[in-house]
Order: structure tokens, then C-alpha cells, then sequence
């Protein structure tokens, strides 16, 4: 992805001074981020620095305390906006799957393009069987989620996300619920993803894949970006006390 | 004499009723209960009668059949004075509650002439003389006088001159006295030995022994009060001249003596069928019973189910507003008893509304909005035990709040919450049963038809709970068997 963060590719995302409160407790204080087309960023930091919230503004399942964030030119914190319009176009992928337990796989991936009437039940279900091949499921399509591993479960709901055909995904600590011997196949997928020039924000506690498929790295730290760069930078010689306190702890 | 079956309960809501009505009497005297209020002659009207549902020999049914004095003698006095009567058997305190509310035009129900009840209603001439009696168990050799009561304990009706005799003589012998409801139970309960005598009006006493009750009596009548037929005050004067005018006219002809005796000199003389023949005979009238408990519970919990959607979502809603409705509206129903928002139903809000409110509807009303609030809780519990990942989930695909729920969580929440509705609908089922305090004819309420003209209580008790018990089975196997069919 060497390309993408070229200087004359689209922005996709832009925040801007986004703060973000529950209650008393400020989990963002103030965070500046911009997000080009077919970049991949993965946002590290401790756990309670406030990645995960930040993932969640962007699509806004957490209501914004101050601040903008605009997607695919689109203000989230504009109530005149349609958030569920905005939502077709990012895809979001959760730490437990959320898959719908009374539905079967195939119609886990349905329910968006079937209900939203952008395609028929036949055109769906076609779809969401290819998109069960691309993460290689597609014997699977009329199982129920609860007869699946972890990392099949994981594998559905990324083609689920995809099923709207999105122009940007998040990943929600994709990889921690699962069994060591799962991350790779549910990272495999991921990478192929960010390999098709997807457009991609990844808050993770792998660091090694971090590194590997990421064009820029965030480090978060009490609510605010600490430090950010290519990853061979940050990871090799990251400039800021608290990143370097952080990496020697998990590398 | 017979003042009522539950006369504290009756003086204080015929109080309140009245109360209520002096406020309300605009509204109230624009809604009588027939057409011929105020009419001159009684000639080709009809009048609506409320009567007890279980006096017998005045008033109790006989193989379905409304009949007794009372009933023989009404109707002898319609037919002489050319006027119909419509007889709706309500229970002694919910016929007084209907006479209050205009429901009816008069109450023939046993009923002693009172100095207080002369304040609100007014009364025909006498046409019984009643008095108390003692009775004991048939094979009771020791109890030959009021003497050998010593140390004792003796029942007698809540409220009535048999209780108040008793009492006015129970330190002079010595015993104690026990209030009872019902004069079937009071039976029962001397049969049964928890007692050993009971003071009971005369008329009732004797037709329950030659119905075979197994009591006997051993002392002489006292003479007491005596019965009459009510008219709101001042009101239904035509009806009420005609009552006395009709009922002079049957003690001439020798039709009156007739009735009395019909009931009382010689009463068919009842041999006691066995247990197998009695659940037969029954039959028919429980069955119909069930039907209005199985359909008054359907209907009811058919509204509850709506009632219970909108107002559990209310409660989950992020307005605040529809939050409180929801909140008030459970706090309200869960709050209060069921039996209460019965009679408020029924007798307090055709005096607030001057509308005429039937027994399936308040019947209705009060089952759903009961149960309503509890489902309402259900429906709110259901929901909220869905993870709140699922919502986010069908949220973050662009799907629209009312889409996530319909299609990803309600069915979760439906499946979670199918196990407390199928105990809901059985506690309604159940709670059904209350409706019989206002006269609504379900299978209890059948079940005490039966046993207060036959007094055969445990038997028909019995044979009530199978019924029940076998219904609520089988609704459980039902809808356990839909549980698992459409929520696999």
C-alpha cells in the first residue's frame, strides 16, 4: 500500500478536535486524524486510551460530545445527516461477531442488501455466497452462527460487513476473543482485505500484523494521538516516552 | 335473616357507590337501566332485576334454570301485572352495586328489610317472613339445646340476624362464635366438625337438609326479619306499587302459599347421586363455564399482548415522556389487586360515564389491563437481555432502529420472553376466576351454582379443579409445543 498515502488520494475520513465523554470520564480528549482512500491504519495503545471509542465515533454508534467527524464527505455529527445512509458505506467488524444467532450464515450476510432493497432475495443470496468463498466459508452458508468456531464466526461477520459493499471498514479488536490458533486464518482475511486496496481502521492489540499490513500506525494514549507513523518508524524507533514504555511491554 | 353474603365488604362499596352517585347524579339519571323508568303504568315494559346468584331456596339454578321463591314469585307477579322482567343474577352485593349504578330497575335477592337500607332503597311490602335457626350434623347426638354449646364453637353467616343471635346469646351458654361467607360452606364446615352447630335463616336451613346437606335441627325458629323488594329511592315507584299490588293479589289466590311450599313444606326430596353422577349432572354448566373462563382469557390475553408490545418498548424508549406512560401505566395495573379494578369496571364506571358497561366487558377490561402491565414487563425484559451487540451489529449495516428490532432483536427478545408469557397467560387463566365477584358466569362460578343449590361443596370443588387443571395442562402442552415449533 505504498501508494496510499500519496498526498493526492481522496480523504475518506476526517476528525477533528473530537472529544468524547461518558459522564465525568473524558475518554477523548481532543483527537485529529485524517484517513486517505486505501489507506490502512491500525490504532494502538493501552487498553482505556480510548481506540475503541474512537473506532465507534467514526460510525458514530457512540454519539459525539464535541468535535466533527466527516465520512466520504459526510458530517456523522450533523443531525440532518442520515447516519444509516453514511453506516451503508462502513463496514464494522466487532470483537464478539454480534453475528444474529436465529438467522443462517447466508442470511447473516442478506439481511442489509435484502432489507435496505438494494438487491432480491436471489441477487443476496448470490452475493453472500461469494462473499462466503472470498473468506472460505462457502460451504457454510446455510449453517446457524452457534455451529461455528470463533474464527469462522469471525469470518462471517467481515463478510457480513462487506455485504453493503462498503468503502471503508473498521475492525474492533477483530482478533482478542479469539483462540490463539484463530487469529491467523480471521488475520489471513483481513490482510487479503487490505491487500484489495480497501480503506480500513484497525484498533488491535497484534502487533506484528500491525506492522505488517498497516501504511500508517496511531498510538493512543488517555484519549489523545501520542504519536503516529509509518510502522517501521514507530514500531523501530518510536520518539515519544510513553510509545516506547508501551512497545517494550508488548513486544 | 339473610343480610348478605359479605355485608362489610357490600356496606362500605354500596357507601362509596352512593357517595359517588350524589356527585354524578346528572349523569346517572340520564342512563337508566330500562326503558320504562318513569312510566305511569308497568304495563308491557320490561324491567331489569338483579338477584343473588346463590340463595337457595330464593334463588339458585336447577339444571341451568334461574328458580327459586324469589324467582316463582316475580315472575307470578309479572305475569299478573303484565309487565316482562329480565333477571340478571349478579351475587347479592353486586346486584345492590347495580341497583346503586342504574344497572337494574329493582333487587329481589332475600334481602332483610333494614332500618339502613331503608335510607337508600325503597322497599315492598314483606312478602316472607323469615328466622334463625340452629342446625347440627346429622349424626350428632350431643348437641340437643342451646345448653350443650358449652365451651364450642358455632358458624354462622357473615353479617346476617343468625349471626347477630348467636352472638346475643353466646355468653349466656357459653360458646364461641365463627363468621362464614357462604351458607355451603358453613355446612361444610359443621359436617366437617370445626364447628358443631350453625345459625342460619330458617328457609335456607331447611331446604339445604331436604337437599340432603346432612345437618338436622334441634332447637325452634326464632322469629325475625323479614324479605323484601328494592327500588332506588324514589325512583321506579310505577314497579314498585305494581310488586305489592301483584303480591297482595297472590297471597288471595292462594299462589303464594303455593311457592312456599313448593320450596319449603315439601321440597323434592334430593337423593344424594354418587360422585360419578353428580360430575354427569354438572357437566353441561361447568363446561360453559370453562368456555367463559378459556374465551374471556383469550380475548384478554390477545389485548394484553398489544398493550404489553407498546407499553414495554415505551418503557425501553429514549423519550422521556412515553417512559413515564409506561412507568405509570404498569405501576397502576401491577400495583393494584385485580379484583378491585373489576368492580371499578363494573360498577364505578357506568357512573362515571353513564354508559352501559356489559360483564364481558368489564370482565375484559380488567383481565387485559392486568395482565398488559405484567407483559409490558416481560416484553422490557426480553428486550433488554438481547446482547446490545446485536442492535449495534444490525445498527452499524445502515439498518434503521425499527428495522434492527423487528428483524434481529424482537425475534431474540420473543424467544427469551415465550417461557413468562405462557406463565402470564396461565396466571390470567387462573386469575379469570375472580371475575366471578362480579357475576361473570366462568367455571368457578359454576362450580358455586352447583354447590349452593346441591351443597355438595368438596365434591364440586373437585370436580372444578380437574377441570382446571386439566385445561391448564393442556394449554401449557400447547403453547410448549408452539415454543418449540416456531422459536427452534
Amino acid at each position: 500500500m505504498s501508494t496510499a498515502s500519496e498526498m493526492n488520494s481522496q480523504v475518506k475520513i476526517q476528525v477533528t478536535d473530537l472529544h468524547k465523554s461518558f459522564g465525568s470520564n473524558n475518554v477523548l480528549q481532543g483527537i485529529d486524524l485524517e484517513i486517505r482512500e486505501g489507506e490502512v491504519l491500525c490504532v494502538i495503545g493501552p487498553s482505556g486510551s480510548g481506540k475503541s471509542t474512537l473506532l465507534r465515533c467514526l460510525n458514530k454508534l457512540e454519539d459525539i460530545t464535541s468535535g466533527t467527524v466527516v465520512v466520504d464527505g459526510f458530517d456523522v455529527t450533523d443531525p440532518k445527516v442520515d447516519i444509516n445512509e453514511v453506516r451503508r458505506h462502513v463496514g464494522m467488524v466487532f470483537q464478539h461477531f454480534n453475528l444474529f444467532p436465529h438467522m443462517s450464515v447466508a442470511e447473516n450476510i442478506m439481511l442489509a442488501p435484502v432489507e435496505l432493497k438494494k438487491m432480491n432475495r436471489t441477487e443476496a443470496r448470490a452475493k453472500a455466497l461469494e462473499l462466503l468463498e472470498r473468506v472460505g466459508l462457502k460451504e457454510k452458508a446455510d449453517a446457524r452462527p452457534a455451529s461455528l468456531s470463533g474464527g469462522q464466526k469471525q469470518r462471517v461477520a467481515i463478510a457480513r460487513a462487506l455485504a453493503m459493499s462498503p468503502g471503508i471498514m473498521l475492525f474492533d479488536e477483530a482478533t482478542s476473543a479469539l483462540d490463539p490458533e484463530m487469529v491467523g486464518e480471521v488475520l489471513q482475511v483481513i490482510k487479503e482485505l487490505a491487500d484489495s486496496g480497501m480503506t480500513m481502521v484497525l484498533v488491535t492489540h497484534e502487533m506484528g500484523f500491525a506492522r505488517e499490513v498497516a501504511d500508517r500506525v496511531v498510538f493512543m494514549a488517555d484519549g489523545v494521538v501520542c504519536e503516529q507513523g509509518k510502522p517501521e518508524d514507530l514500531f523501530g524507533n518510536p520518539q515519544q516516552a510513553r510509545t516506547q514504555d508501551f512497545l517494550s511491554k508488548v513486544l | 335473616m339473610k343480610n348478605n353474603h359479605t355485608p362489610t365488604r357490600t356496606g362500605r362499596l354500596t357507601r362509596w357507590i352512593a357517595g359517588a352517585a350524589i356527585g354524578l347524579m346528572a349523569l346517572v339519571v340520564g342512563a337508566p337501566a330500562s326503558m320504562a323508568q318513569g312510566a305511569e303504568s308497568v304495563e308491557g315494559q320490561t324491567y331489569v332485576i338483579g338477584t343473588d346468584t346463590t340463595f337457595a331456596p330464593f334463588e339458585f339454578r336447577q339444571n341451568g334454570e334461574l328458580t327459586g321463591i324469589d324467582m316463582d314469585i316475580l315472575h307470578a307477579i309479572a305475569e299478573d301485572e303484565g309487565f316482562k322482567v329480565e333477571v340478571r343474577s349478579l351475587g347479592f352485593s353486586a346486584a345492590l352495586a347495580a341497583l346503586s349504578a342504574n344497572q337494574v330497575d329493582g333487587v329481589i335477592a332475600g334481602m332483610s328489610i333494614t332500618d339502613e337500607r331503608k335510607q337508600i332503597y325503597d322497599f315492598s311490602e314483606p312478602y316472607f317472613e323469615s328466622g334463625v335457626q340452629m342446625a347440627v350434623a346429622k349424626d350428632d347426638e350431643d348437641i340437643k339445646g342451646y345448653e350443650d354449646l358449652k365451651g364450642k364453637t358455632v358458624v354462622a353467616k357473615t353479617g346476617s340476624e343468625g349471626e347477630t343471635y348467636a352472638k346475643s346469646i353466646a355468653k349466656q351458654y357459653d360458646f364461641t362464635v365463627k363468621s362464614l361467607d357462604q351458607s355451603a360452606t358453613m355446612y361444610e364446615s359443621v359436617k366437617a366438625g370445626s364447628a358443631v352447630a350453625v345459625f342460619d335463616d330458617y328457609p335456607v336451613l331447611a331446604y339445604g337438609i331436604a337437599q340432603g346437606n346432612g345437618l338436622k335441627t334441634v332447637t325452634d325458629k326464632v322469629p325475625g326479619g323479614s324479605y323484601g323488594f328494592a327500588v332506588n329511592k324514589g325512583q321506579n315507584t310505577a314497579l314498585l306499587a305494581a310488586f305489592n299490588d301483584g303480591l297482595a293479589e297472590l297471597k288471595a289466590n292462594g299462589e303464594y302459599q303455593q311457592i312456599l311450599d313448593k320450596y319449603l313444606a315439601d321440597p323434592t326430596v334430593n337423593t344424594p347421586g354418587n360422585f360419578f353422577d353428580l360430575a354427569v349432572k354438572s357437566f353441561p354448566a361447568l363446561m360453559t363455564g370453562l368456555g367463559n373462563t378459556l374465551g374471556v382469557t383469550a380475548i384478554s390475553f390477545a389485548i394484553a399482548m398489544a398493550l404489553g408490545l407498546l407499553f414495554g418498548f415505551f418503557k425501553i424508549s429514549g423519550n422521556i415522556v412515553l417512559r413515564g406512560i409506561a412507568t405509570t401505566f404498569v405501576n397502576i395495573f401491577r400495583g393494584t389487586p385485580l379484583l378491585l379494578w373489576a368492580f371499578m369496571f363494573y360498577f364505578g364506571l357506568p357512573q362515571l360515564t353513564g354508559w352501559d358497561i356489559s360483564v364481558w366487558t368489564a370482565g375484559i377490561l380488567t383481565l387485559s389491563l392486568n395482565a398488559g402491565a405484567y407483559v409490558a414487563e416481560i416484553v422490557r425484559g426480553g428486550i433488554q437481555s438481547v446482547d446490545p451487540g446485536q442492535l449495534e451489529a444490525a445498527r452499524s449495516l445502515g439498518l434503521g432502529y425499527g428495522k434492527s428490532m423487528q428483524k434481529v432483536v424482537i425475534p431474540q427478545a420473543f424467544k427469551m420472553m415465550t417461557p413468562s408469557l405462557i406463565n402470564q397467560l396461565i396466571i390470567s387463566l387462573k386469575d379469570s376466576s375472580l371475575l366471578l365477584a362480579i357475576g361473570f358466569a366462568e367455571l368457578l362460578y359454576q362450580g358455586q351454582q352447583i354447590y349452593a343449590a346441591n351443597f355438595r361443596v368438596t365434591e364440586t370443588l373437585l370436580i372444578v379443579g380437574v377441570i382446571y387443571f386439566i385445561a391448564i395442562m393442556a394449554l401449557t402442552k400447547l403453547a410448549n409445543y408452539a415454543d418449540k415449533r416456531f422459536n427452534k
